[in-house]
């Protein structure tokens, strides 16, 4: 409990009042000579317990009443979560909104979602205690607004439903640099959420280290999380997982893959309808679910043959989270999976070579082809997917159009060179060869994501099996996707995109991770057994290539959030999301140069909670309270019981008088003569 | 008869006057004397008729029922009644207890004028009166005359009473019941704050002893209502230890103590045929006393 004029409770000792009155009575007697004493000895040496207990209960009931007048005065507030809170004491309320789409959960009963429960809730919560400085951090662009009045935490259109997952982690740290940047002094951070692990990444490292920048404040920050972890309920969720456009003879069919995925207990089998919405026209279909979910592959939807761009959205009924019932893509013409290789050594460059130019799709050709690294500039960049670079790194000169190459989305791999070099690019230099004559082994690689990723079926690519002779050593930051040991890595993404030696990643104008990639050893027979167990090589080669060539191609889908909306026009976009706002809402866009689709991200289908410990731990060692809340609540966070502690003033003022009532005098018939 | 003197505080001439109309009769026989207006255990000279005996020789012959002796051929003598004057003993109270009172009257002078009226009542109608006057002991012993100038002497004695020290009352009392003479009546004017089973002992005494047992109990209002506001020092004016109360919170139990007290004591007397008086000093002795009174007339007559 906590009251929002707390040194009224200063008064406190005034509780005593009754204790002092009756001690002052007690020193103020009389002396009486008196007859009558054998009835005084004889009511001194009776029972005295009730009439003890009576005397104590008054003074309790006559303390209660001062004290249920104090709290009165002092405006309580019934909210579990507020702990010690004192009222108005904090110099900035920050609020940290997760608006990621889990949040559009419609709660039981009734019709508010989550965001729009914990909008209400936190501006009346907020209303209430009242602050000097309103701080918005939302999970649309994790940057920390002021608010002039604490009504925009409801009523904006900016803090309404987000396509982007929230990350749970930067916004701390966002609000981190704001009480440090503007030295506030103490700092209330209001955190809401419904504690999905995708927005927290509760493994993450970020928040070690962010609770140590907290600890290390001089001002206290208090942390109240307000948590709506009701699970989801009767929710389906789609998602176009491919979209592709097929020609033959006079039919021109849109293959359409998706899957439609059902929450744990929803379990319903039976016919479930689509609505496809392709260019404007729509059409209905059923599809049948098994065990609450169902996975389509390539279904032919009929399209005219002159269309070989455009968009389309696949809709499922309403249920109980909006957010995941729609699902958009665009589709082209396949762009040209080009792949130039910038190679000295035909050894190596030849198994490269085979991988990139055999497509897996015979309807999308693939070429490939060697260049000096001198013919840089004859390449015609804007048709390349992805750039095999064996020998030493990129000098300075020759980074310039790589970079603006893999800014544009192109994919770049590293193959390291005979003789290392003392170059160094995005961070990374290649380090001496090493030597193993047995054959070292891949220890671990990550098949969940990236170039290595299982295949659709879930099978894992055959990593394990290759055998590496000679590899080079890599310095610098990276991030591995497949490691010898501990110290020697095969395969890794960059973590810079720039040179920068800050570290700093330009990501403004990157859709997700940089497509930077090393690769420690070389398909040289001499090297490793990637040419001869030819699998891994291949699948890693198409796969940067198609990465490639969907960033170059007319059309591109991204993740909400993944880019910035400059100069975008909304096609096929809610009427509610406003044009600030358009990279972070689900839709078709359409810039200059290409037809865009943005969805929620991937992470969003899984349901998966931050577990009750973790969030302990993610806070350990800071002022943390958490409160539970209910989509659709009506009971609201905070509330004034001022009511409460009167009702209790008066029972206690009445049951002090009922006490004090003189007893009836049951004989006094001993005025009487008999 | 007070002409001359300086007048009695505890006489008030105009209540003995109303007073006098009304007798003062004893409950049961008394052996007076000379005659009077109370029962005899004898037979007399009276004018009421007791009963017939056989004629035995030495008989008064004037006293030979001449119709009875017309009607069966034998001698009977006619017996009447005798009327008698009795001895009225006054017990007062002199203890330091007596000196209580809230009302601007204490218990010792409400208990001067009803033993004044008594004895004045006693000896206008020729009967004696005695004081005794009690409280570690004896402390005056004022024998039972029936003559004005003695009244004299028991209103000084009254007068000089001082109340102080503690009660014993239980044992005056059976020291009273065996020194005055059988059947007389005795009015015990006190608190009787002792305990209620002791005074049994006395009372059934004083009964076996043939007689006639009053007692005037005086209670102050503030004894019986206990209406104290402020924590109050109690001292014992009979010299025991002080009692410090809270009122408020020990008046349930003086209650309780006292109704109790009161109960057992009315039950003492019902059983022991006291003539019994609780009296209130708010309340004018005059009523009191008149009850008292009215109260002997309807019992008068038991031989």
């Amino acid at each position: 409990m906590s009251f929002l004029q707390p040194w009224m409770l200063l008064a406190l000792p005034l509780v005593a009042l009754p204790v002092i009155i009756h001690l002052i009575n007690q020193r103020r007697f009389q002396t009486m000579p008196w007859a009558a004493m054998m009835f005084l000895l004889a009511a001194n040496r009776m029972s005295r317990g009730y009439a003890r207990l009576r005397q104590w209960l008054i003074l309790l009931f006559r303390m209660l009443a001062i004290a249920g007048l104090l709290f009165v005065i002092s405006r309580p507030l019934a909210s579990g979560w507020l702990g010690a809170t004192a009222g108005g004491g904090a110099d900035a309320t920050i609020v940290i909104l997760d608006r990621s789409p889990s949040m559009q959960q419609i709660g039981t009963g009734s019709n508010s979602s989550k965001l729009d429960t914990a909008r209400r809730q936190l501006s009346d919560a907020l209303a209430t205690l009242g602050t000097s400085r309103l701080v918005l951090i939302d999970s649309g662009d994790s940057s920390a607004r002021e608010l002039e009045s604490i009504e925009a935490i409801s009523d904006a259109t900016d803090t309404g439903p987000a396509g982007n997952t929230a990350d749970l982690a930067g916004m701390l740290k966002t609000a981190y640099d704001y009480v440090k940047a503007n030295r506030v002094g103490r700092a209330d951070v209001w955190i809401v959420s419904d504690l999905r692990e995708s927005d927290w990444e509760s493994g993450s490292g970020r928040w070690d280290a962010l609770r140590d920048n907290f600890a290390s404040l001089p001002q206290t920050t208090k942390f109240h999380l307000l948590a709506y972890s009701e699970p989801t309920a009767q929710n389906r969720s789609i998602r176009v997982t491919n979209v592709r456009r097929q020609q033959q003879g006079d039919t021109t069919n849109l293959l359409v893959s998706l899957s439609l995925s059902g929450d744990e207990n929803n379990t319903a089998e039976g016919e479930f309808p689509l609505q496809f919405e392709i260019e404007g026209a729509r059409s209905e279909t059923t599809i049948a679910l098994t065990g609450g979910s169902a996975e389509i592959k390539d279904h032919p939807i009929p399209i005219d043959s002159q269309l070989v761009r455009g968009w389309g959205r696949v809709s499922i009924p309403a249920d109980t989270n909006p957010a995941d019932n729609d699902a958009y893509f665009v589709f082209a013409e396949p762009a040209p999976r080009k792949t130039i290789l910038v190679s000295d050594d035909p050894e190596t460059s030849r198994p490269l070579l085979l991988a990139a130019q055999i497509s897996p799709d015979p309807n999308v050709a693939a070429t490939a082809e060697t260049v000096n690294r001198d013919q840089l500039a004859t390449i015609p960049w804007e048709e390349v997917a992805l750039l095999v670079w064996q020998g030493d790194l990129p000098s300075a000169a020759e980074q310039k159009p790589i970079d603006a190459f893999v800014q544009a989305g192109g994919q770049v791999l590293f193959f390291p060179p005979k003789i290392i070099g003392s170059q160094q690019a995005y961070g990374l230099s290649w380090q001496p060869w090493i030597s193993d004559d047995k054959g070292a082994e891949v220890s671990n690689w990550r098949g969940d994501e990236d170039l290595l990723a299982n295949t659709i079926s879930g099978a894992s690519l055959p990593v394990g099996k290759l055998k590496i002779h000679k590899y080079a050593g890599l310095k610098g930051e990276y991030t591995p996707l497949a490691s010898l040991d501990e110290q020697h890595p095969l395969l890794v993404r960059a973590n810079r995109f720039t040179n920068d030696p800050a570290g700093n990643r330009d990501t403004t104008s990157l859709s997700g991770p940089p497509g930077i990639y090393f690769c420690t050893t070389t398909p040289n027979p001499g090297d490793s057994t990637l040419a001869r167990d030819g699998v891994v090589l291949y699948v890693a080669i198409q796969r940067a290539i198609l990465r490639g060539s969907e960033a170059l191609g007319d059309t591109r889908s991204l993740d909400a959030g993944a880019s910035e909306a400059v100069d975008w026009r909304a096609v096929s976009v809610n009427e509610d999301a406003i044009s600030s706002q358009y990279g972070i809402q689900p839709g078709i866009y359409e810039t200059s140069q290409k037809l865009l689709a943005i969805n929620r991200s991937k992470a969003e289908d899984s349901a998966t909670l931050v577990s009750d410990q973790k969030l302990e731990s993610l806070f350990q060692g800071l002022d943390f309270s958490r409160v539970d809340d209910q989509a659709g609540s009506l009971r609201s966070l905070v509330n004034e019981i001022w009511r409460l502690f009167l009702i209790i003033m008066i029972v206690a003022m009445i049951v002090e008088a009922a006490l004090c009532l003189p007893q009836k005098r049951t004989a006094n018939e001993g005025a009487a003569t008999p | 008869m007070f002409t001359g003197r300086q007048p009695r505080e505890f006489l008030d001439t105009k209540i003995l006057a109303r007073l006098a109309g009304m007798p003062l009769f004893a409950r049961r026989a008394m052996q007076g004397n000379v005659s009077g207006k109370h029962t005899s255990p004898h037979r007399g000279a009276s004018v009421e008729f007791a009963e017939y005996r056989k004629y035995v020789p030495g008989d008064d012959l004037r006293r030979l029922d001449w119709r009875a002796y017309g009607r069966s051929d034998r001698f009977y003598i006619k017996e009447f009644e005798a009327d008698t004057n009795l001895r009225c003993c006054v017990v007062l109270d002199t203890s330091g207890s007596m000196d209580f009172g809230t009302t601007g009257t204490t218990k010792i002078q409400y208990a001067r004028q009803i033993a004044a009226s008594l004895g004045y009542l006693a000896v206008q109608q020729g009967d004696a009166i005695g004081l005794h006057c009690f409280a570690d002991g004896i402390v005056k012993n004022v024998p039972a005359k029936r003559n004005a100038a003695h009244l004299s002497l028991i209103f000084d004695t009254l007068e000089q009473a001082i109340p102080e020290g503690p009660t014993q009352l239980i044992s005056v009392l059976h020291e009273l019941a065996e020194t005055i003479r059988q059947r007389a009546l005795i009015v015990v004017i006190s608190d009787f704050f002792v305990d209620p089973a002791e005074l049994r002992g006395c009372f059934e005494h004083l009964r076996f002893r043939k007689h006639d047992l009053a007692a005037f109990q005086l209670l102050d209002p503030a004894e019986l209502e206990f209406t104290f506001q402020r924590p109050t020092r109690f001292l014992d004016m009979e010299g025991g230890p002080a009692i410090f109360a809270e009122p408020n919170v020990i008046a349930d139990r003086y209650q309780t103590a006292l109704n109790e007290y009161l109960k057992q004591l009315q039950q003492i007397v019902l059983e022991t045929g006291v003539d019994y008086h609780r009296t209130r000093i708010d309340e004018p002795f005059e009523q009191a006393l008149m009850r008292f009174l009215v109260g002997r007339t309807r019992g008068r007559g038991v031989r």
